[in-house]
């Protein structure tokens, strides 16, 4: 059969089968955190409003937090017991974030749940609500609010909803396990999905090294001629929303369009299993799975509470094995560096990779060679060597308006490639909060 | 506790450009091997003094400008071998000494060091003897051990001539056989004779992709149809000279062609048609050394031109 993918990409660490072996073969399992730290600002939009107190009782799934904005979403507790803080707190961003602390006082107790009905009696026109109303956000690590990917402006016509099940960023098997242990559950997410949007076709997007996961979301989707499973080649970025929608319907999102411009919806597949929870069982967003490997003594795939801090996920794995110089949220490719041990799991973290300080290290820059890695590497076609040229020189307007830096979606590909170990990445993030920041001062 | 706090990506592949030339090295070694086998004792020493001067023009250089060190990166031997393999082996040896230290101060240094320079340093060494010292650098000793039996267009007792280009340049047919010409059994320059060799390292730098095939296939490609299209013999035109050294091991050098998969394309044609131009109108009866080097200063030009559409975009002219 042959296998779907895109241009350019790359295989990070081939050898090791992207350093996931760690965790492939542990099942999930559920641990119920001690205390939980809360961001109000988890997904992308304005950050919820606080509507609890220090001092205050909460329940599990009660909401402490409201939407705020046309794109917010609200927050909700995601153990039972007591808010011992409601304060700013320096966590994943670089200026303060509202959080709301709780300590778990162990006894589970739940808020009155209210489905909607079950994946074919629910309310089609609520699902959309209810999906904002459990505070669901993309949980393969953007956080766009769901309910507004999935409200597309009404002049786009929106034909297929896209699941990403690639997981091709390395150390991650949070997706794969959720695939293989509630196949059903991603199936009657898209079937949901597909309902609420009125979309007569569905695709679930696999990388061929989880064959597992494609024989068990296969058996799922099993007579229902409305779903395609498609094996994805591995390699990074496949599971780019762009680069997913060129390798399975072949098609470009145009440059500062949406992928409803190329007339499709792209969800991760823990964002379908959550909108089944929501829709189904009533269920707001209030834990994930992780992944939490690296240097701790014993890897696993977690379902933590959002909100679980980094020393207490560590804990739950047993400890460090090794000093930690660099703890990430995210896969080694993307993911971002936790300032501190007292960050948090949010609602997009898939994965926490502690690294000792050797890993932690990166070499020195040196000499350009000009060996073109990476502009085969570019899954978006960009000039990486001309635009860190103009980077290094200063050059703004060229990088904005001639070399395109604003398509560059950060994936690390050519940073990752470089036999000289320029810095490419960091540079073009650099140069898009750059014109971004100038972009609002004009 | 201090944790580290960067940008993405945190993983960097193992492969650096120490590796990349120590593959360049391994794809040289049958050329070397073969040319010392062809060539005896001379070639050794020519070799040798090329790579040496090289490493030591490097590093004296660097000491005294107190730049780092980049000896360890391996570019200076590769530039040092590749300007050996490319020296007649009767070449005195101070003029090996002479062109390495050129390439690698002059070109390499002089320019910001490694993938700076805008012209192969090897091939400038090369031009620059070529320049200065013409007759001696275009009188080449037969292989002192020939392979195979057949010696029948050079006659046995003949110990230097010129390249199976000369007679070609002047109209005179010369009937060597395919055979011939595959192992090295015609007068050349160390390294460019034995073309079953360069093919090794071809296929070898293919498969650990430290090069793509866009170069040499281009290049080797316009010289065969030029050359046919003028009415010489295309597989006398690729196999003689040094057309397939240079396509394989110069102009692929990554500091001196273009960036894009369109650029390589371009390039390679470029040199190709040089070569067919030099030798069918220039004054030399080889054009190699010159087609190349005239194609890397076109370089900055063709990236310039040379573009690819971005994702999500129409055509983007830059």
């Amino acid at each position: 059969m042959s296998k779907f993918s895109f241009r350019g990409g790359i295989h990070p660490l081939h050898d090791t089968h992207e350093g996931k072996d760690l965790t492939r073969n542990k099942p999930v399992r559920a641990y119920a955190s001690k205390i939980v730290t809360i961001p109000m600002d988890m997904h992308i939009g304005a950050p919820s409003n606080p509507i609890v107190k220090k001092g205050e009782q909460v329940l599990l799934g009660q909401v402490i937090a409201e939407a705020v904005g046309g794109i917010g979403i609200p927050v909700h507790a995601s153990v039972s017991g007591t808010v011992t803080d409601v304060s700013a707190k320096i966590m994943m961003r670089k200026v303060p974030s509202m959080c709301i602390t709780i300590e778990n006082n162990g006894l589970d107790e739940w808020i009155p749940l209210n489905p909607l009905g079950s994946v074919e009696s629910a309310d089609s026109t609520k699902i959309i609500q209810a999906i904002k109303a459990a505070g669901i956000c993309g949980m393969g690590g953007a956080c766009f609010p769901t309910h507004i990917k999935m409200s597309p402006p009404p002049d786009k016509q929106v034909d297929i909803i896209i699941l990403n099940g690639a997981e091709c960023e390395t150390y991650l098997t949070a997706d794969f396990r959720l695939m293989l242990e509630q196949p059903q559950k991603v199936v009657d997410g898209l079937r949901i999905a597909m309902r609420a949007m009125n979309v007569k076709r569905g695709l679930i997007g696999i990388e061929d090294n989880k064959p597992e996961a494609i024989d068990a979301i296969k058996k799922a989707a099993a007579g229902r001629d409305d779903i395609e499973v498609c094996t994805l080649k591995t390699k990074y970025p496949q599971g780019g929303e762009k680069q997913l929608i060129k390798a399975l319907i072949n098609k470009e999102v145009p440059a500062g369009g949406l992928p409803a411009d190329a007339g499709a919806v792209v969800l991760n597949v823990a964002t379908a299993a959550a909108i089944r929870d929501a829709v189904v069982e009533g269920m707001p967003l209030i834990n994930r799975i992780t992944t939490v490997t690296g240097k701790v003594k014993e890897p696993d795939n977690l379902l933590l509470p959002i909100g679980t801090l980094v020393n207490e996920a560590v804990e739950a794995c047993g400890g460090y094995s090794q000093e930690p110089g660099k703890i990430f949220f995210g896969g080694s490719m993307t993911g971002i560096c936790a300032p501190n041990e007292e960050a948090s799991v949010t609602k997009a973290n898939n994965g926490l990779v502690v690294f000792n300080e050797k890993e932690a290290i990166i070499p020195p820059e040196d000499n350009c060679i000009r060996c073109s890695r990476c502009i085969y590497a570019c899954p978006v076609y960009l000039n990486p060597y001309a635009m860190k040229k103009a980077f290094d020189m200063d050059k703004m307007d060229v990088l904005e308006n001639k070399l395109n830096v604003k398509e560059c979606i950060l994936c690390g590909a050519c940073s990752y490639i470089c036999p000289s170990h320029q810095y490419l990445t960091p540079a073009f993030k650099d140069a898009k909060d750059i014109i971004a920041a100038r972009r609002v001062s004009k | 506790m201090k944790l580290h706090v960067s940008t993405g990506p945190h993983v960097l592949t193992r492969e650096v450009t120490q590796t990349l030339m120590l593959d360049v090295l391994i794809a040289l070694a049958p050329t070397t091997v073969a040319g010392v086998y062809l060539f005896g004792l001379r070639a050794v020493w020519v070799i040798c003094v090329s790579v040496i001067a090289a490493m030591l023009s490097e590093y004296v250089w660097q000491k005294l400008m107190k730049q780092k060190a980049s000896i360890k990166d391996l570019s200076a031997i590769v530039t040092g071998l590749i300007l050996g393999l490319n020296l007649p082996s009767g070449v005195p040896l101070w003029m090996a000494a002479l062109a390495s230290a050129i390439a690698i101060i002059l070109v390499k240094q002089l320019f910001g060091g490694i993938g700076n320079n805008f012209m192969n340093p090897a091939m400038f060494g090369r031009a620059f003897l070529l320049a200065s010292w013409p007759a001696r650098m275009t009188s080449f000793f037969l292989p002192e051990r020939l392979l195979g039996n057949s010696q029948a267009a050079f006659g046995v007792d003949m110990i230097s001539g010129a390249t199976p280009l000369v007679p070609q340049k002047l109209g005179i047919t010369l009937d060597i056989p395919l055979s011939d010409l595959l192992l090295g059994n015609i007068p050349g320059s160390i390294g460019e004779v034995c073309k079953i060799a360069i093919l090794i390292g071809l296929v070898y730098m293919l498969v650990v992709k430290v090069i793509s095939w866009h170069i040499p296939v281009f290049f080797v490609g316009s010289v065969a149809l030029l050359s046919w299209l003028l009415g010489n013999d295309p597989l006398i035109a690729i196999l003689s000279g040094g057309v397939l050294f240079g396509a394989v091991f110069m102009a692929t050098d990554y500091a001196t062609n273009p960036m894009q998969k369109i650029g390589h394309i371009i390039f390679g044609i470029g040199c190709g048609t040089m070569v067919v131009v030099i030798r069918k109108w220039g004054n030399y009866p080889e054009g190699v050394t010159y087609a190349i080097l005239f194609m890397n200063c076109l370089t900055p030009l063709i990236d310039r031109l040379s573009s690819r559409r971005v994702y999500g975009m129409v055509k983007n002219h830059v």
